[in-house]
């Protein structure tokens, strides 16, 4: 199997799996039960309190320990073990909910785990993490990458990557465990929580990010979709089968869009399977770049960067990652310059545009359904696009955000003082887990990306498209409109 | 599933197919759509400044 091919494995459950089964739904599961288990600590229940954290650390003693102090005793590396034993244990009842080979992922999930979570280790060393002239001073140390503890999600791309390329028979020997789309959709499950969290208290900003986030779905579907169409077709020749998947998979939300185009356009399987690979690629060298170049040039307007990150990377693992990074590097920025943003804000915003963009792919599925089955590619009626397929090809994680996301509101509204009072801390611990999901997807995506592989199999003229359609267009345009409907409005400061 | 050489070789060697009229309307009416609703959209902000 390819390296293309090993990327589509893992890309979202098409229609014709078990409606129930699929990383969609499992993703809402396992974002639930972290999200319940930790409401348990508004009333008493520590459940998650064991869950490992990493601190920026000059001594490798201190750089781990628990989320709670109620489980202090385990210690650093005991709170590690607990950890990956607990994500194992479910990870597993879920592998063996997808048919998977259970033995195998277990074996693979453990190797992705140690690489994965090493990686955020050294990410937090305090020469690559800390950031202020005082955490150097607190460390002892001259200099610093000033990449903050965040950068540990460069370093496990950075070990994906190199495995991927560098040990292509390891990374096969791996991709049971390797579920970036399950991952990233699971911490997204349970960012609507801290997003939740975020907003109480900012209420008004938070609705405006919101009316703003609609400008995203215009520009992805509207603009983006029917200009990269028309560079494949026009000035790069592609037939309609490639050019309708390629437009989307640039335009909206990589693997999923351009999955659920090429069902509905009914194109063979492998076109959207190697763009779905192509754009996971870009997404890569999107993540390695932008961040920084965000970090550079818009420090000064967080909101900016945040919806230019979720209109620029493509694939929701990329995308909400990336606006991780960009979150941490512009904070760290604004720190170093006296400037305390409340965190939580930016991180937000890419994932409200995400998730906004997200909502729309089955409906515009149907539509380019119905286009090519009935005026472009007629076929007998029972082979026409149905409108029950916009409810089948919906990505379900969103209900997942948007109920952890509706139930937060309502605690932090409506429930007794004291329990709301306890609810940041509680979603802390579960955020804990969204960030060890964060890494996973960021080592996943970096196992995927088999650069040499993809041009083996003759993707260079695929790849031309995206590079003058990302580079020539999407990137700038995301900017102008970002640029357009967030400049200006800032996050809250940190109190 | 198409192996490797067989996709190398599709793209290398796509026949042409002229824009259909359905195409060409597909993307004018989105590009146009679109620009529409976002100069809407930025008419609404502006009449409707953002809170702080």
């Amino acid at each position: 199997m390819s390296a293309t091919t090993d990327t589509a494995a893992w890309a979202p459950s098409d229609s014709s799996s078990s409606p129930w089964i699929n990383d969609d739904w499992l993703s809402v599961w396992i974002g639930l039960l972290i999200f319940f288990s930790a409401l348990a600590w508004l009333y008493g229940y520590d459940l998650l309190g064991w869950v490992v954290t990493t601190s920026v650390w000059i001594d490798p003693s201190l750089a781990l320990g628990t989320v709670s102090k109620t489980y202090g005793f385990l210690g650093g590396a005991g709170a590690l073990v607990v950890t990956y034993l607990a994500l194992l244990a479910v990870l597993t009842v879920g592998a063996i909910a997808l048919r998977a080979r259970v033995l195998r992922f277990i074996t693979s999930f453990t190797v992705v785990f140690w690489i994965a979570y090493a990686s955020w280790i050294i990410g937090s060393y305090a020469q690559v993490a800390a950031v202020t002239p005082a955490d150097l001073q607190k460390f002892g140390i001259p200099w610093s990458l000033r990449l903050t503890n965040e950068g540990g999600y460069v370093v496990a791309l950075i070990a994906g990557l190199i495995i991927a390329n560098g040990f292509p028979r390891f990374a096969e020997w791996l991709k049971e465990a390797i579920r970036p789309e399950l991952y990233i959709k699971i911490a997204i499950v349970i960012l609507g929580a801290f997003v939740a969290v975020t907003a109480v208290g900012r209420l008004n900003l938070a609705t405006t990010l919101l009316v703003r986030g609609v400008a995203a779905i215009i520009e992805a579907y509207l603009i983006y979709w029917s200009v990269v169409y028309f560079i494949a077709r026009k000035w790069f020749g592609f037939s309609r089968e490639w050019a309708a998947p390629l437009a989307s998979g640039i335009s909206i939300c990589g693997v999923s869009a351009a999955i659920a185009t090429g069902g509905a356009i009914r194109a063979r399987p492998i076109v959207p399977v190697l763009v779905s690979s192509l754009v996971v690629v870009f997404a890569v060298v999107e993540v390695l770049i932008l961040p920084f170049l965000a970090q550079t040039f818009l420090w000064q307007e967080p909101l900016v960067a945040g919806a230019w990150i979720g209109l620029a990377v493509k694939t929701d693992g990329a995308a909400v990652a990336g606006g991780g990074i960009t979150e941490a590097l512009i904070l760290a920025k604004s720190a170093a310059e006296g400037v305390r943003y409340q965190p939580g804000w930016i991180l937000g915003t890419t994932t409200t545009i995400k998730v906004f963009i997200d909502i729309f792919i089955g409906v515009w599925a149907f539509i380019l359904g119905y286009i090519w089955t009935n005026h472009i590619k007629p076929t007998k009626s029972g082979d026409k696009a149905k409108a029950i397929e916009i409810w089948q090809r919906f990505p379900k994680f969103i209900l997942g955000f948007v109920f952890t996301f509706a139930v937060g509101l309502y605690i932090a509204f409506s429930a007794p003082a004291e329990l709301a009072s306890k609810l940041p801390l509680s979603i802390a611990e579960a955020n804990t887990f969204r960030v060890i999901f964060f890494i996973l997807t960021f080592f996943s995506i970096g196992v995927l990306s088999n650069f040499k592989k993809l041009w083996q199999e003759g993707l260079a003229k695929l790849a031309a498209v995206y590079v003058v359609s990302l580079f020539g267009f999407v990137i700038w345009v995301g900017l102008l409109i970002s640029w357009l409907f967030f400049h200006g409005i800032k996050p809250p400061l940190a109190s | 599933m198409s192996q490797p050489e067989d996709i190398r070789d599709e793209l290398g060697r796509q026949p042409f197919e002229p824009l259909l009229p359905i195409e060409k309307k597909l993307i004018g009416w989105s590009f146009g759509l679109g620009i529409v609703l976002l100069a809407i959209l930025l008419l609404i902000n502006q009449l409707f400044p953002q809170a702080s």
